[in-house]
């Protein structure tokens, strides 16, 4: 698995701590990986100051022939689906 | 007379802030479990009510220390349909789709150390965007 968010390295060292994630947590500050998926909110972001924008939370489930499988993204960051949602999509592509 | 309208008024206002704090320290916990419910009714109800009593506060012209809470509670009152606003989220149509190639990228780790997508190559990859500030 692997993270993109918006936080720098360091604070993204404090949350693997703090949460214990096994996964690859990466810093995207300048969005940069955020745009090339096309993934930048382009509504309002209540995010903290100094960011230009923020991503819009998304799983994507990718092969391994590089090709997307599944998308879930939510269109209100205060509710997404639950982790049986992602599971369903893990038993039915992989 | 008066007196007992000022009471009145002053109890009013507390409450209003009881009302205000307590449903937005609801509110809050559901956001950090992203699990604000669809039909938001129940909130709207509870916000509106303490706006309500805060006015009402006011009409019984209530004392400073219950105009207070009277005016802190119309301000939560006030932030939630602001929250409600803020809360969507678009892409437009630019968002990646099924079946589309996933682009190559570099980013920093948590380490601070350069990640190459290359090194995904050959393996199926569950990508999540978060938000961020942990």
């Amino acid at each position: 698995m692997v993270t993109v968010c918006t936080d720098s390295p360091k604070q993204i060292q404090k949350g693997h701590r703090q949460h214990r994630l096994g996964a690859v947590m990466l810093s995207d500050r300048d969005l940069t990986v955020t745009d090339a998926f096309g993934l930048r909110n382009l509504g309002f972001h209540s995010g903290p100051f100094g960011l230009e924008g923020l991503p819009v939370p998304t799983s994507i489930l990718i092969g391994g022939d590089g090709k997307v499988l599944w998308v879930d993204q939510a269109e209100n960051y205060q509710r997404r689906n639950g982790p049986e949602v992602l599971q369903a999509a893990l038993h039915r592509y992989l | 007379m008066e007196a007992r309208s000022k009471k009145l008024g002053t109890t009013l206002g507390i409450a209003a802030f009881g009302v205000a704090a307590l449903t937005m320290v609801v509110w809050f916990r559901q956001i950090n479990q992203v699990d604000i419910p669809e039909n938001r009714i129940v909130f709207a109800i509870f916000f509106i009510s303490a706006v309500a009593l805060a006015i009402c506060a006011f009409v019984m012209r209530t004392r400073w220390f219950g105009a207070i809470p009277a005016l802190v509670a119309i301000v939560i009152g006030g932030f939630f349909p602001f929250s409600m606003t803020i809360s969507r989220q678009e892409t437009g149509t630019t968002g990646i789709q099924v079946g589309q190639t996933m682009p190559q990228f570099k980013a920093l780790d948590r380490n601070g150390d350069w990640f190459d997508s290359a090194s995904l190559e050959g393996k199926p990859v569950l990508m999540k965007f978060f938000r961020g500030h942990w």
